[in-house]
């Protein structure tokens, strides 16, 4: 399995990738897939097959992955299900790198017997199988799309260090376009489908040694094997984080049982636990999901301490009920910083944290409150309010708050609440790096959970 | 397998319980009582029966041999017909937190514990923890922590806190049974805790 889980390399960067099933009709599949390489740029060699054509939009089609000539890297196949174990079987003669199955019709319509032939082979030829039933491979790095939704309709995030592993294909495609639509960098897209091969623990140990991917998100309806998923998961988020979304997270138990604890103890419950146990960060939504991973991208906080700057009071006020309630604590500045933040503020200004700057600040009293608690020793991140609606605040406010992440010092997120307009300055802060939220609740959640993991960093490396 | 049968085998894994027997007949139960001194619990044995407590099976705090007669022939009524093999004469609990340490097996990641406040509202409450095993003694004092009624166990309201090596060595010895004895569901509930340590009052599994 080891050796299968190694080769996937072929799949995520090959240089020939086949597609069988391709078709010159627009809008079938057959079609879509092969647009994404064409239409996609991808640098390698396509090679569409299909024995009904000759020539599939001015590329030779094939009859067959083995009439193909040289080194096939990555096959994707999208023809009925009945045919799949044979072309299968075929590609493993060919000795293809591995093969990405988007067909559906295998276990999910207890068609056991053709996913065993397809899993036989790949254990016999150690050639990696992603799927069958899933939208498989997106990788922005090499242009490898086997995602069947046109690039109009669902548009493909841009390449960064995000690293999706998703069951179910209507999530992976609607966490991918929303990553897209907040600017968010992508390494490794994978929509595993019926995991007939390959399972959710294999892929993880893949993007562990995977120099593209720094945060991978795991999607997760039903583990084929929980105890392998819980020691993956223990591995993987020692040396990076994963934020994990389980569905079906009902609290029932057994209707049958015979003890409290039957009662209670629902399979949910166990992956809360094993969730604990690898100390892998729990997200209870596609929102919170995204409200993780812009964080995770930050520099680890060294402690809990937090200091929060505002140019509105009440806002800050709610973001500091926050954080007591996720059990974080208001850093104290020194007087250093209190001297600092003297001169900033208008005579009427209170020194305290949260910092309330007033409506009247502009972008130059942000500036320098950050870089004074960039520098103080008893401050571990910031959270910064940013009221755009206040007639001073302007575009210059992008690059204070872009410097202040670039500097990588300590971890900061901003918190801008309102509509449009607003909006449009969190998307240009979020695909600057710069974590963006619209509420202090989601801001505070996310802080805690970085602090959490680093906590968790910190302790493996005095383990040591 | 009933009550009995259950204590036998824990104390055969280590655990440590109440003094208890099993009195057939009134006299036998006075004797019991009479060896264990009182205060004592009687909980009705029966196979047919899964909660004792809504029955009218178990009376607490029976200070003296009148009244256990009385309780010994109203819990054996409670019956109402069904198999019954006895009643178990046990000594009091100590006073304190009383918590649930469960245990099940989880089809997807096999045996797992579950800490939480016990007592007989187990499902209301819903305070609980779990983790899969093995666990460790780390695990335990995490599980601790995220409980709701963990302020309790700190020692709220001039109480002192609870002994927490004894809930450490019960959890992980819990975890053990649940392995070695191949536990479908389990549970230890309530074992009452106090500053010195701990009593497991009742204990049921299915294997």
């Amino acid at each position: 399995m080891k050796k299968i889980v190694q080769n996937l390399k072929s799949v995520f960067s090959p240089r020939t990738v086949a597609i069988v099933g391709a078709s010159a009709t627009a809008n079938k599949i057959g079609n879509v897939l092969l647009r994404n390489f064409i239409d996609g740029k991808f640098p390698g060699k396509v090679y569409p097959v299909n024995p009904k054509y000759q020539e599939i939009a001015g590329l030779k089609c094939y009859p067959s992955v083995s009439s193909i000539p040289g080194k096939v890297d990555c096959v994707i196949v999208a023809t009925p299900a009945e045919t799949v174990p044979d072309i299968v079987d075929d590609c493993a003669k060919k000795n293809a790198g591995g093969v990405i199955i988007l067909s559906g019709g295998f276990e999910e319509v207890k068609r056991y017997d053709l996913a065993e032939r397809i899993k036989k082979t790949a254990e016999t030829s150690g050639m990696p199988v992603i799927g069958p039933n899933c939208l498989g491979v997106f990788n922005p790095y090499t242009k490898v799309d086997s995602i069947f939704l046109p690039m109009y309709k669902l548009e493909r995030p841009r390449a960064g260090g995000i690293a999706f592993i998703t069951q179910s294909g209507a999530v992976g495609s609607t966490v991918l376009d929303l990553a897209a639509y907040y600017g968010l960098g992508v390494s490794k897209f994978i929509s595993y489908g019926n995991s007939t091969v390959l399972d959710e623990a294999d892929y993880l140990e893949y993007l562990m040694n995977d120099k593209e991917t720094d945060i991978i998100i795991l999607y997760i309806e039903g583990a084929k094997d929980g105890r392998k998923l819980l020691e993956a998961m223990k591995k993987v988020n020692k040396v990076k984080p994963i934020i994990a979304l389980k569905a079906g997270r009902g609290a029932g138990g057994q209707a049958a049982a015979r003890s409290h604890t039957g009662n209670i103890a629902g399979s949910y419950l166990a992956y809360q636990a094993a969730f604990k146990q690898a100390k892998v960060t729990e997200a209870e939504g596609i929102t919170e999901v995204f409200d993780f991973v812009k964080i995770f991208h930050q520099p680890k906080p060294k402690g809990n301490r937090i200091a929060v700057i505002t140019n509105g009071g009440g806002v800050g006020v709610l973001t500091a009920d926050c954080i007591e309630s996720e059990g974080l604590a208001l850093a104290e500045f020194s007087e250093e910083t209190k001297k600092i933040i003297a001169k900033i503020l208008p005579s009427y200004g209170n020194v305290a944290n949260p910092l309330d700057l007033v409506a009247d600040a502009g972008v130059e009293a942000y500036g320098k409150a950050i870089d004074a608690m960039m520098a103080d020793p008893g401050i571990d991140a910031l959270l910064i309010i940013i009221l755009t609606q206040t007639p001073p605040i302007d575009e210059r406010i992008i690059h204070v708050m872009t410097k202040a992440s670039d500097e990588r010092t300590k971890p900061i997120a901003t918190i801008s609440i309102g509509g449009t307009y607003t909006e449009a300055y969190r998307k240009i802060l979020e695909s600057k790096g710069v974590p963006s939220y619209n509420s202090p609740n989601a801001a505070v959640k996310a802080m805690g959970k970085l602090i959490i993991y680093s906590r968790y960093c910190e302790q493996l490396k005095k383990a040591k | 397998m009933t009550l009995v049968d259950d204590f036998a085998l824990l104390e055969k894994h280590g655990f440590k319980l109440l003094p208890y027997r099993l009195a057939k007949t009134g006299d036998e139960a006075a004797k019991a009582a009479k060896a264990i001194g009182y205060p004592v619990a009687m909980k009705i044995v029966s196979p047919d029966i899964e909660h004792k407590t809504d029955v009218g099976g178990v009376k607490v705090n029976i200070k003296s041999e009148d009244v256990l007669r009385l309780a010994f022939r109203d819990i054996t009524q409670s019956a109402n017909g069904k198999r019954i093999e006895g009643v178990l004469i046990q000594k009091m609990a100590r006073k304190g937190v009383e918590l649930i340490i469960g245990g099940k097996k989880d089809p997807q990641f096999g045996h797992m514990i579950v800490l939480g406040l016990g007592g007989i509202y187990v499902e209301i409450f819903r305070d609980i923890s779990a983790r899969i095993c093995p666990l460790t003694a780390a695990d335990v004092e995490e599980m601790v922590s995220e409980l709701k009624v963990h302020p309790l166990l700190e020692g709220a309201r001039g109480k002192k806190p609870i002994n927490k090596k004894s809930l450490e060595t019960l959890v992980l010895r819990a975890c053990a049974f649940m392995l070695e004895e191949d536990i479908l569901e389990m549970d230890l509930n309530p074992v009452v805790f106090d500053e010195v340590g701990c009593d497991i009052v009742d204990a049921r599994f299915s294997r």
